[in-house]
């Protein structure tokens, strides 16, 4: 890299990334971790050349010059080389000789990203650390008044419902006329959503679904986790473990071949089936799994050629109608299993998203609606996506309570909120927060991602390579020198390790609701926000 | 008072119940008035028997018949005996600090409840939560709970210490006499008891075996409490030690390792017992999945270096038209070899000398990487003049192919060398007297020592043949020439000047007839000269026209004059100007009138815009284009057999024709042999791949052929430094002798871990780091 090169309006400094790497020449060892790991090799030896002058002040010498060369990190400042903040150099540093740093500045980079006229394509999250959820109190403390409960004594049974609850009689007199009544499965309220083989790496994929299968045969929690779309091993669908599934089908319909030629081995039936329509993180954008990880194995369960991007339209391409659409999925989805599974939409949160649930509370065999707020992360999509569109989950799931209160349906259609529940950590809190709002279960995708695997991002464009494969976790990677880093039993340690903490935290919020069986959904006086024009907008006590 | 009598408070006065708080007022006014056997009659009042302090170090018996309320010697104090001659209800020895409590009967829910001294003998069962929150003070006994029964739900939840005795004779529940999820946050004290279990909590609670001390201990109260239950028969039923468990609260260092099965053990035994072996996908693919440490070696290395020596031309090489390896040669010198050095250009070239050292603008020396941090190139021309001493290389046996060159000028002469090195049989036609073309016969003295040119020349007379024509070769002559010869090689240059379509432009003098008279002093400008045509020849015109005597020289272009280097040098120092745009009107005798009126005055006027070839000899199989012969990029024309090269293809460079020879020599080689030409397709090294730091930027001058092979950084060819092998984080490199003088750096993959040291520090840019092949 030559200091004197002829510049471009594009050439950028290391004063103009985002990410600088700070390195200091006295703790190097010059072992070359740090750029053997380096996932974007943002880094790279370099070779540094030292003047040293050697000035003489009597008349018999002259004064001299000495060049010295000395070795060391050097920091790219190509755009296509950008540091990304990951940290693996000081993970794997030895000395502690290297470390990234955030820029203080609003960086450059970000309006040179688009060269070749591509705009940014990025995994990850929305980078925005604020959040309604957040700031959310539980108000209500009871200890005197509702029987007040003991997290620590008592004996929780935190479930929630998935599937269209009916009252007794009219369960009954179904039953009796038709002998059908929808079909609900009594699950843990917080859910892994949706993240696709391949979006995953196999390894993370794995270690995810051992813990959900832990959790359930060691310990007695129904937790459960969505496919997403990409698709899903032939021995998990012929598997017992596959009651603890819900298969997601979206608009690409990856892999649902194999899912077809399952059914008649299926030991168990899935959990329910979810219909994606949209995704929190790139509402009006499809699915898109980027060429870089579709690998033989991923596109042998996709049933696609290796080596190609893999679009999901934002749309459903055979369908032409909200009625037409939700009725024909849910119908030939329920078909599919003899009407024994819940099936149900998953759209990302909207301004139209009460249009969508006035259909399917019109609908007998839908059986819930899943939401996804803009804080949902990704795999892929455009930075425009991720960063500007999408709606807020907590007014979003609010609206769609209120409206089936209004409908006296509030008990009969669960919702489920998804969308940055615990982006900043506050994972049972936010879980919590959107159940008295009125969900009856969160889906969480990033934090799972955080917790039981490592994964680096944070609400600072730290990290965010999903897309193309070179998660230095090896979670979002398909390239087995990456994910083998992570080991599936270690995932899935952390997965039980977090839902029992998870269910710690849930059962102080509530039990002091007095609440141990059934979940406090929707319910909204026991929840306060010290902002006057939320509570109004989410009809909560607003306290200073 | 006698003490040892028995005073009786009853609950009941007048058909109605006394309140608690009366009841609790006489029993207190009973105590401090000396009493110390109340016989109390209850009717549910609370409390009863409990904070009796006044009676001081002296036991006091309270006896309490008909319906007991809750909490029965609560906050009792030590000394306090109270019995319950029947049932009591909830909460009996509620935070009992003391007090010795029989119930002659089941107990209600709470029994113990936050009991830290005292005993409570019960004789039946207990309900709920009983148990729970007890301490023990440890200056103090730790309190004792008896049940002769079960207890109920929830037993000894929190509790901190002292020990309960479940005795599981005539239980309420003989299924199960611990109760439903008993010792929850249990942390302190022991729990015997005697009868089945439905498990408890394990997190905090577990079985120990009973010691004999503490079967001693068990076996001592035991009859105690049976004494004071009035059922001592039951000893012997109850004191079978294998009947009898004890559970202990765990220690806080006993929960961490709570009894969750490890997942390990849960894959194996339930995962991959379910999947089948190799778990998720063990049946799609048979890739290892197992962990790996970040930093790897082999396979496993995500970027593997490869010493990528010579596959890349160094930018000189890939620069210079006639494809001179000028780092090849520096390595030569840097070894010691100055002579190879020297000798290697004769294979590139016939005029090193008179071309590298004096005539070409070196453009080796203008995309010398050294430019990149402003230091100065390589000097080449210092090493092309050495070559005028260069030894003629061998001429191998002729082959017996015949090729005849049309053109002895420097593409001609090139392209006969090469082929004569090849071994065949070549004849140069040429209507020149002497060999050489412009090279010898236009350009000015000033500019090469005419030595240097003889020298060369009379080199390549020694080897080439040579038919001299006094006339224009005829198309027949060339048609004939094609059976005489297996191909035939058009180098006949540009000679017919252009000319300005403008009145008076007879009086033009051609600038190459000027140069050639010039050279022999052949011509007297006059005072004042105008070139029309500001380009290098123009400017040889001037320099030459101001030797000859001229004083006002002007050079007049309709554009910004493309000359450049040494001749445009030469040119202003003979200080002449340059002037555009200047479009000619017409020549007069006195100068040259522009569009403008304005007329230059002039003695001699050179016109300098171009010469043509004259082409009237080939045949028509040979295609042109804006009269030019047109070539595919192996200077083959459209006739298969027939090869053009030099200024009758395209105007261009000395070192442009030479290089055109080689390359076609080479083609007509590999054709003579049967083979598709391929040339040499090496694209130039990315400059940036050479590290430039390890030289002194401070040179503006070099002093000598050696210093120049120092300062050279041999970009893409290896300078065997061994850097890489040193600058090795993990010693995975090392260099390989492969005989004859050839080498290799090579890499050992299990000892690699793909860091890039190679390759930063390579100063030639060897090293290349690649990602490695994927794994699927």
């Amino acid at each position: 890299m030559l200091p004197n090169r002829p510049i471009t309006p594009s050439t950028l400094s290391i004063k103009d990334l985002l990410w600088q790497v700070l390195w200091n020449k006295d703790k190097c060892t010059l072992c070359g971790q740090c750029t053997a790991v380096c996932p974007v090799n943002a880094i790279e030896p370099g070779v540094f050349q030292k003047r040293l002058i050697e000035p003489a002040l009597n008349i018999t010498e002259k004064p001299g010059n000495v060049y010295k060369v000395y070795y060391g990190i050097r920091q790219k400042t190509d755009p296509a080389y950008a540091c990304i903040g990951c940290g693996m150099c000081s993970l794997v540093c030895p000395n502690d000789a290297i470390l990234p740093s955030k820029n203080e500045e609003n960086d450059k980079l970000r309006l040179h990203i688009d060269r070749g006229g591509q705009p940014r394509k990025r995994g990850g999250r929305r980078n925005v650390k604020d959040g309604i959820l957040d700031q959310i109190k539980f108000i209500r403390i009871s200890m005197l008044t509702d029987p007040a409960l003991d997290a620590g004594r008592h004996e929780f049974e935190l479930r929630t419902l998935l599937g269209r609850v009916l009252s007794p009689e009219k369960h009954l007199a179904l039953l009796k006329e038709n002998g059908w009544a929808p079909p609900v499965r009594e699950i843990y309220p917080l859910m892994i959503g949706g993240m696709s083989f391949g979006a995953l790496s196999p390894n993370m994929w794995e270690g995810l679904q051992m813990g959900v299968a832990y959790l359930n045969e060691e310990l007695g929690m129904p937790v459960r986790i969505c496919t997403g779309e990409g698709g899903c091993p032939p021995r998990l669908l012929r598997s017992r473990f596959l009651k603890y599934v819900i298969l997601q089908i979206a608009s690409g319909y990856f892999g649902w071949d194999e899912i077809i030629h399952a059914i008649p081995h299926m030991k168990e039936d899935p959990c329910a089936i979810e219909i994606k329509y949209g995704q929190g993180a790139k509402p009006g954008d499809g699915g898109l799994l980027m060429w870089y990880k579709v690998n033989k194995l991923i596109a042998a369960i996709r049933g696609v050629p290796p080596g190609i991007s893999l679009p999901s339209p934002p749309t459903h391409q055979t369908q032409y109608s909200i009625e037409e659409s939700v009725a024909k999925m849910i119908l030939s989805m329920s078909m599919a299993w003899g009407f024994r599974v819940p099936v149900y939409p998953k759209i990302s949160g909207s301004s139209t998203s009460l249009a969508v649930l006035n259909n399917i509370t019109r609908n007998p065999y839908a059986a819930g609606l899943a939401i996804d707020g803009e804080d949902g992360g990704t795999g892929a999509a455009f930075n425009i996506s991720m960063n500007h569109m999408g709606h807020p989950i907590a007014s979003n799931i609010r609206d769609c309570y209120l409206n089936l209160v209004a409908l006296g349906k509030q008990n009969e259609v669960p919702l489920f909120a998804g969308g940055g529940v615990g982006k900043n950590g506050n994972l049972a809190a936010n879980a919590a927060a959107l159940i008295m709002l009125g969900a009856s279960g969160v889906q969480m995708g990033k934090y799972i991602m955080q917790a039981a695997a490592g994964c680096l991002g944070s609400e600072s464009d730290r990290c965010n390579i999903c897309n193309i494969g070179n998660c230095p976790k090896g979670i979002t990677s398909q390239d087995p020198r990456l994910y083998r880093r992570l080991d599936p039993e270690d995932v899935a340690q952390r997965v039980v390790d977090v839902y029992l903490s998870f269910d710690t935290e849930l059962k102080k919020i509530v039990a002091p609701l007095g609440r141990s069986t059934s979940l406090p959904i929707g319910m909204s006086d026991a929840l306060g926000i010290a902002d006057h024009h939320a509570a109004e907008r989410l009809r909560i006590q607003y306290v200073v | 008072m006698n003490i040892r009598q028995v005073y009786e408070i009853s609950g009941e006065e007048n058909g109605q119940r006394v309140e608690s708080r009366i009841l609790e007022e006489r029993i207190q006014s009973a105590v401090a008035a000396g009493n110390r056997h109340l016989l109390v009659k209850a009717l549910g009042q609370h409390g009863i028997g409990g904070r009796l302090f006044k009676s001081g170090e002296e036991a006091i018996h309270v006896n309490i018949y008909g319906q007991c309320g809750q909490r029965v010697g609560s906050l009792g104090y030590p000394n306090t005996f109270i019995e319950i001659m029947g049932p009591a209800s909830d909460d009996v020895g509620w935070l009992n600090a003391g007090a010795q409590i029989v119930v002659h009967g089941n107990a209600g829910n709470g029994v113990c409840n936050a009991m830290a001294q005292g005993k409570v003998y019960v004789s039946g069962s207990i309900g709920a939560r009983g148990m729970t929150m007890t301490k023990h003070n440890p200056r103090l006994d730790p309190p004792e709970l008896w049940v002769l029964g079960s207890v109920g739900d929830y037993f000894g939840e929190f509790m901190a210490g002292g020990t309960a005795v479940i005795c599981g004779h005539n239980s309420q529940s003989p299924k199960n006499i611990l109760g439903y999820r008993p010792f929850v946050g249990m942390v302190g004290g022991r729990v015997f008891f005697r009868g089945p279990h439905d498990g408890y909590s394990q997190t905090d609670a577990k079985m120990v075996p009973i010691t004999d001390d503490q079967w001693t201990w068990l076996c001592d109260n035991l009859k105690r409490y049976l004494e004071h239950i009035n059922l001592y028969d039951l000893l012997d039923s109850l004191t079978v030690r294998e009947e009898w468990q004890l559970i202990m609260a765990r220690t806080p260092q006993d929960r961490v390792f709570r009894s969750k099965p490890a997942i390990s053990d849960f894959k194996s035994r339930v995962w991959d017992k379910e999947l089948g072996q190799g778990g998720l996908i063990g049946d799609l693919t048979r890739l290892d999945r197992s962990p790996i440490p970040v930093i790897t070696t082999g396979d496993l290395r995500r970027f593997v270096p490869v010493w990528e020596n010579r596959k890349y031309l160094a930018p000189c090489e890939a620069t210079c038209p006639t494809g001179i390896p000028v780092q090849q040669r520096w390595q030569l010198i840097r070894e010691g070899r100055v002579d190879e050095a020297v000798d290697l250009a004769l294979s590139y070239t016939p005029f090193p000398a008179t071309v590298c050292g004096y005539l070409c603008p070196n453009l080796c020396m203008e995309s010398c990487t050294r430019h990149l941090n402003a230091m100065t190139p390589v000097d080449v021309k210092i090493l092309g003049k050495a070559s005028i001493d260069a030894r003629t290389p061998e001429f191998p046996e002729k082959t017996g192919k015949k090729i005849a060159v049309i053109g002895g000028g420097p593409a001609g002469i090139s392209v006969a060398w090469q082929l004569r090195r090849k071994g065949h049989q070549v004849v140069i036609f040429d209507k020149a007297r002497t060999l050489g073309g412009k090279m010898a016969s236009v350009i000015p003295e000033t500019r090469i020592p005419q030595e240097v040119i003889q020298a060369e020349l009379s080199r390549v007379e020694k080897v080439i043949p040579r038919i001299h024509l006094s006339r224009e070769l005829s198309r027949e002559e060339v048609e004939q020439m094609k059976t005489d010869y297996d191909f035939l090689i058009i180098a006949s240059g540009a000679h017919k000047p252009r000319m300005l379509p403008v009145p008076g432009k007879d009086r033009l003098i051609p600038a190459l007839d000027f140069l050639a008279k010039a050279k022999k002093n052949g011509i007297r400008p006059g005072k004042k000269v105008v070139i029309i045509g500001a380009g290098n020849v123009g400017c040889d015109v001037a320099t030459e026209a101001s030797r000859l005597g001229a004083e006002d020289i002007t050079l007049i272009d309709v554009m910004e004059p493309a000359s450049f280097g040494k001749e445009r040098a030469d040119a202003e120092k003979a200080g002449a100007k340059f002037r555009w745009p200047c479009y000619t009107e017409e020549i007069l005798p006195e100068g040259v009138k522009l569009k403008t009126g304005e007329v230059i005055p002039a003695d001699t006027v050179v016109i300098s815009i171009g010469d043509a070839p004259d082409l009237g000899f080939l045949p028509d199989t040979v295609a042109t284009e804006r009269g030019f012969v047109l070539v595919n990029e192996y200077s083959q024309t459209t006739d298969a057999v027939i090869f053009a090269i030099g200024d009758a293809v395209k105007p261009g460079l000395l070192t442009d024709a030479i290089g055109a020879g080689r390359k076609a020599a080479e083609a007509i080689s590999d054709m003579i042999q049967g083979k598709k030409p391929v040339g040499d397709n090496r694209r130039m090294i990315d400059k940036k791949r050479v590290t430039l730091e390890y030289f002194d930027p401070r040179i503006v001058e070099f002093d000598g052929v050696d210093q120049c092979g120092s300062q050279c950084s041999s970009c893409g060819a290896c300078r065997d430094c061994g850097i890489c092998e040193a600058v090795c984080p993990r010693a995975a490199i090392s260099r390989k002798d492969r005989g004859n003088s050839e080498y290799e750096y090579i890499v050992n993959p299990d000892r690699c871990i793909g860091c890039g040291f190679c390759a930063g520090a390579c100063p030639c840019g060897i090293w290349d780091l690649v990602a490695n092949d994927p794994i699927e």
